[in-house]
């Protein structure tokens, strides 16, 4: 081992935890709302107030909630109610979908977490 | 006159080589076979591995400087991508990528004035450019997805004991080391 390696190993040591601080930090922290209703290109909401939005689809006029920095479905004309019943979506990544009303929903962190992996 | 005699002549062609290239042929064997021996063992995560025949191409770099390591690291791709039906492959341009890179930190430490680093030194040195390429082709290539960074670290962390090891190894094989400024 000369000088340089230590330098070296020591600087290496130093700076792995910088990596994990910066690449492991705000995991899952959800910023945003992404709306998309039907081929409309999607509305990008702030979670940072809570309202009430009045979606209309196809079928009707849904209604979805945001509050501290979640967001639910409270009311949908759809036959299944599949979307109220996902309940609030608090993690950034999280989807909830109104087929019928052609409506869905996806919270959006700084880090999208992934919905599907494949290798 | 002449050219008439040379035409009548069988023609024979031979490729010239040198000594440097039947060594060249013989490391880049033994580091292919590390490469294909070690596509063998199971990996708990997409790109991690433990890159031994990494040991080749510092041992080589230490011993014969820095353009055979080149040749043999590059050569390693190739080759063992050919055997192992990778050629072409998304598997095979990580590793071209992970190689050019380690190979192009070598060609820059090397250059380092003083005595330079020791075999751990360029090890980890390699090791770490070779994740860092790797990771960012598979990023912008494969899985342009920002959530992939998140194994990032976790990469690196392996990639720096792997190292450290391959370095440890490569030591032990070249007793003596001379310049790799060739």
């Amino acid at each position: 081992m000369t000088r340089a390696d230590w330098v070296l190993l020591v600087a290496v040591i130093g700076s792995l935890p910088l990596l994990y601080t910066h690449f492991w930090s705000d995991e899952g922290v959800a910023r945003h709302l992404q709306v998309q209703i039907g081929n409309r290109p999607a509305r990008i909401i702030a979670l940072d107030q809570d309202r009430e939005l009045t979606l209309d689809g196809p079928l009707g006029t849904s209604r979805v909630e945001i509050r501290d920095g979640r967001a639910r479905f409270v009311n949908s004309p759809c036959p299944g109610k599949n979307c109220i019943q996902a309940g609030w979506l608090t993690g950034a990544g999280e989807l909830a979908a109104c087929l019928p009303n052609r409506i869905s929903i996806q919270l959006l962190g700084m880090h999208p977490r992934f919905d599907a992996i494949n290798f | 006159m002449m050219t008439e005699c040379r035409r009548r002549q069988p023609i024979r062609q031979q490729i010239q080589t040198t000594p440097e290239d039947h060594r060249i042929a013989w490391l880049a064997a033994l580091a292919i076979t590390i490469h294909v021996l070690e596509s063998a063992l199971p990996s708990p995560l997409p790109g991690l591995k433990p890159g031994l025949a990494n040991v080749i191409t510092i041992a080589v770099l230490l011993q014969f400087g820095w353009r055979m390591a080149a040749w043999v690291s590059l050569l390693r791709v190739l080759c063992g991508s050919l055997l192992l039906g990778t050629f072409l492959s998304p598997t095979f341009l990580l590793s071209l990528a992970g190689a050019g890179c380690s190979i192009g930190i070598l060609w820059i430490a090397c250059r380092l004035p003083g005595r330079g680093f020791g075999p751990v030194g360029y090890s980890i040195l390699a090791a770490l450019a070779h994740m860092t390429g790797q990771f960012t082709l598979a990023w912008l290539l494969f899985i342009p997805h920002p959530e992939i960074w998140h194994l990032f670290p976790v990469l690196m962390t392996a990639a720096l004991l792997f190292g450290i090891v391959s370095g440890i190894i490569a030591g032990a094989m070249t007793r003596e080391h001379r310049q790799c400024r060739t």
